[in-house]
């Protein structure tokens, strides 16, 4: 067991692009963060997979550390966060949004390829973390949060949910 | 100062039912997803955003309200869900500017 009661604080925060590509071969979609001045937009092929350029948004990303025990949380599998508004009745990220009381709401964390062909996800290391930091920080003004990997959702891409992204500034309502 | 003192003394509309937290602190953006690395709880969040994922992102922040300027009006599901959160949606007929020197006339940096 962790000795440290840990007091999260974002570290490394980075800007740049989450690209999304898909594979015209097996129907296959990723996401990956660029820091690159513009989104990367070149088709490649990677073993039997041809990746090519769907979309992109402006995005941000973070670590988490400890101000105790200087121990750094690496979110580097988080590609983003998705508020759920799942009603799928059997899906265990919907079965939550039910159970959830007024005060409180779900989030996705979103890894980058959400079809998990190798059934990795965001790492568990992570999700404890991120719940601890965002449970901390909103605890104060009396809301919960409820942070949970992608994999717990029955298809990621039939999801209902609020991606925290950035649609620039030509996509404005 | 309390949400509900700002808004008189600034002339801001409200959209929704608010919690009349303290504000402590202003972030000012365009960019959703900065808000949760940037801004600091109980913020104001002054913006022209009006979509979704800027609740979505500022409930993460704990942010206590938000200014949405250049008179812009958010969809009924945005201010549904920014009264689930508690946070206060309010509507300013000026730009981002005009406000922020409001803001720092009454002290608030």
């Amino acid at each position: 067991m962790d000795p440290c009661t840990h007091e999260w604080s974002i570290c490394n925060v980075r800007h740049g692009y989450l690209v999304e590509e898909s594979c015209f071969e097996c129907d296959g979609r990723i996401t990956f963060f660029s820091d690159e001045p513009s989104p990367p937009k070149e088709e490649y092929r990677e073993g039997r997979h041809f990746w090519a350029y769907r979309a992109s948004v402006q995005t941000v990303k973070f670590d988490l550390k400890c101000r105790a025990c200087g121990r750094i949380v690496n979110l580097n599998d988080v590609n983003g966060l998705m508020l759920s508004q799942c009603t799928d009745s059997d899906c265990r990220v919907g079965a939550l949004v039910r159970e959830q009381g007024p005060d409180s709401l779900v989030y996705v964390a979103v890894c980058p390829n959400t079809t998990h062909p190798t059934g990795e996800c965001v790492s568990s290391e992570g999700i404890e973390a991120l719940n601890q930091y965002f449970r901390a920080r909103l605890a104060p003004v009396g809301r919960m949060v409820t942070v949970v990997p992608c994999k717990l959702c029955n298809s990621f891409d039939r999801c209902r949910g609020t991606s925290i992204a950035d649609t620039g500034l030509t996509d404005i309502q | 100062m309390k949400v509900s003192e700002l808004v008189q003394k600034t002339g801001l509309t409200a959209i929704n039912d608010y919690k009349d937290r303290e504000i402590e602190s202003v972030y000012l953006s365009d960019m959703v997803s900065d808000m949760i690395a940037s801004a600091r709880v109980n913020c104001v969040v002054v913006t022209l955003q009006t979509h979704k994922s800027l609740i979505a992102a500022a409930n993460l922040a704990g942010a206590a309200m938000i200014v949405i300027v250049n008179g812009r009006k958010p969809s009924e599901d945005v201010v549904a869900l920014a009264s689930r959160t508690g946070i206060g949606l309010f509507s300013y007929d000026l730009d981002t500017w005009s406000f922020a020197k409001k803001l720092f006339k009454l002290g608030i940096e």
